[in-house]
């Protein structure tokens, strides 16, 4: 068990902590973040969104910047951040609707992010590191610097989710009526877009920018088919992405393969026992609606 | 003070003269969205000098066929779209004040609220409650009994911590109709709310509608393009095709008026229609019974048949 060596041996359990700490702090800021996405449907921006890291990496790989750094960090939330903006602004047109912006950013950006790289690549600025650890996240990639990142983002953002939290369920519930109740909605909107924004980019070190999006929609995924009330929900998607971030770096501990991929595995797979637990739920509770009796699954 | 349409023929009887003030003031309002650039307009107009009056109290229905503006007259009297020229007032104040002040209070078509949200009944009454108040606050006991109130008058008390996927078309409307009143507005306005309801279930709105009405005394505007759901529970009848047509009582409804209204879009919009030949005061019929294939009520004034009934699922203007 490679992870027990991790755990006992000072040197590899001093590269051990950033890892979970930052696992567990992008955990706590997306997994609210999916019961959004999941309920307003908004998964396909996220898509776009995460993407976009990718023309933001590109453009770190040219301008030679530290992957890690604070510089690096910023340029590639700025690339998501231009790229919501470009997706609120085209599909803000009559003729372009939602996904269509959505996919000319997408395509767009990622096709960006490829050429400089390559570009990047060719000059022999290699200081970003590997395209594999940009798209798909690497562990080796994730240090102190960046969990103490992704601990203050998730508080900061986590925070600003918070306060906001009552009025954008009700936003999202019924625009029109949460309108007419002064909520204004461009603006619940946009802080959406921006927090989806700055998530992505939280966790894009360990589970890279085209797997991001994974943990922005699974966790409330497997929340939706387990409960039908709202704090259970969150509670329960909170825990489901604080596990899979756990399982997923483990995974990629003893198995040695990209983080990012173990981590949307481990997410998929409870969302296919969740799904089961519902269905069995279903099931029994058809089964027994005659005798009466309380079945087991289903959402609580 | 007598109601003001823009353009009311003299055959027409005049509005109810009610005593109160002014709840809604609709100044001469003319409003057109923007079109493409490669479309052959700048601008499609959807009401042209429309001006209305509601008096605090009073249950207004506007009618008339989908596109008709009757949506785009809500989003003005909400302040969620600026006329093009004219004015709105509402209760003395810009329709955005009158919002901001919770004065207002708007129940959109039912399609616009998600069922799949994780909610339960009480959780979506006490939403704009709940809106309001910093994060680290939760409801006070006034409150909650408030919302409860409001489930109490739709008759939905007992579903209060039922999820709302469990619930009907027709429950949910009156669930969102209790989230509408919970903050005590003075106005409220309703869009579509009968759409896809059969016709006992819109006997069933009305007289909840009436009853909300005579407990908190509010100003009701009911926009519909289905006559039957409007007809029965306002006091006042607006007849709106991007001007308005008429601003009579249910009774001055008559099949002349509804005729010079939808003359060219009846048929499009309701079916094979029917339009009654016997003024309303002729009809000694009970409303609250008659089927939708019955020729002789002259309360509905307009019969339609079987695609009647296809063409009331589609939604508002």
């Amino acid at each position: 068990m490679r992870t027990i060596t991790y755990l006992s041996d000072p040197d590899l359990r001093a590269l051990l902590w950033p890892w979970l700490v930052t696992g567990l702090s992008v955990a706590l800021l997306a997994a609210p973040l999916s019961v959004l996405v999941v309920l307003r449907r908004l998964a396909f921006i996220g898509q776009g969104v995460s993407h976009a890291a990718v023309g933001g990496v590109g453009v770190v790989a040219m301008l030679g910047l530290a992957g890690g750094s604070l510089a690096a960090t910023g340029v590639i939330a700025g690339a998501c951040l231009l790229a919501a903006a470009a997706i609120a602004v085209i599909s803000d047109r009559r003729s372009t609707s939602e996904d269509s912006a959505i996919g000319i950013v997408l395509v767009g950006s990622m096709a960006l992010g490829v050429l400089l790289l390559q570009l990047a690549h060719n000059l022999g600025r290699t200081g970003f590191g590997s395209w594999e650890a940009a798209l798909f996240g690497a562990l080796t990639s994730v240090g102190p610097q960046d969990a103490w990142i992704a601990v203050v983002s998730a508080i900061l953002l986590g925070g600003t989710l918070w306060v906001l939290w009552r009025r954008i369920v009700f936003w999202a519930f019924d625009e029109a009526a949460a309108v007419s109740r002064g909520v204004p909605a461009r603006a619940m909107r946009w802080a959406l877009l921006v927090l989806l924004t700055l998530a992505i980019v939280a966790s894009m070190r360990l589970v890279g920018a085209v797997l991001a999006t994974a943990l922005l929609v699974l966790p409330g995924a497997i929340a939706m088919e387990l409960s039908s009330r709202m704090g259970r929900v969150v509670a329960i998607a909170l825990l489901a992405a604080s596990f899979g971030m756990v399982g997923g770096i483990v995974a990629s501990i003893e198995l040695n393969l990209p983080p990012g991929a173990c981590i949307v595995c481990a997410l998929a797979l409870m969302y296919g026992a969740a799904r089961g637990w519902a269905w069995l739920g279903r099931r029994r509770a058809s089964e027994n609606i005659s005798a009466g009796t309380p079945a087991m699954g289903g959402r609580g | 003070m007598p109601a003001t349409p823009a353009r009311q023929p003299a055959t027409h009887p005049a509005p109810r003269d009610t005593s109160g003030d002014r709840a809604i003031d609709i100044r001469d309002v003319s409003f057109a969205y923007p079109l493409p650039p490669d479309a052959p307009a700048t601008y499609r107009p959807a009401l042209e000098r429309v001006s209305l009056s509601v008096r605090e109290g009073e249950r207004l229905g506007i009618v008339g066929p989908n596109g008709a503006g009757k949506s785009t007259l809500l989003k003005l009297i909400l302040g969620m779209l600026e006329p093009s020229s004219g004015g709105v007032r509402v209760l003395g104040e810009e329709p955005r004040e009158a919002r901001a002040r919770g004065l207002i209070a708007y129940v959109p078509q039912k399609s616009d609220a998600s069922t799949q949200f994780p909610l339960c009944v009480r959780q979506v009454v006490e939403m704009p409650l709940v809106a309001r108040l910093p994060a680290w606050r939760g409801l006070g006991r006034e409150d909650r009994e408030r919302a409860m109130h409001a489930l109490e008058l739709v008759d939905m008390r007992g579903f209060a911590e039922r999820h709302i996927a469990a619930l009907s078309g027709g429950q949910m409307q009156r669930v969102l109709i209790a989230r509408a009143i919970v903050t005590r507005p003075r106005v409220l306005l309703l869009d579509e709310p009968t759409a896809g309801v059969d016709v006992a279930g819109q006997r069933r709105f009305s007289e909840l509608l009436q009853r909300v009405h005579a407990e908190l005394g509010l100003t009701l505007v009911i926009v519909s393009h289905n006559l039957r759901a409007v007809a029965a529970g306002c006091d006042h009848i607006a007849c709106l095709h991007r001007t308005l047509h008429s601003h009579v009582t249910p009774e001055g409804l008559t099949p002349q008026v509804l005729a010079e209204v939808f003359s060219h879009e009846i048929e499009g919009i309701f079916g094979d229609v029917h339009v009654d030949a016997h003024p309303a005061s002729a009809c000694g019929h009970d409303h609250g019974t008659h089927h939708a294939h019955d020729h002789s009520c002259a309360h509905d004034h307009v019969h339609a048949d079987e695609r009647m009934k296809r063409t009331d699922t589609k939604g508002g203007s």
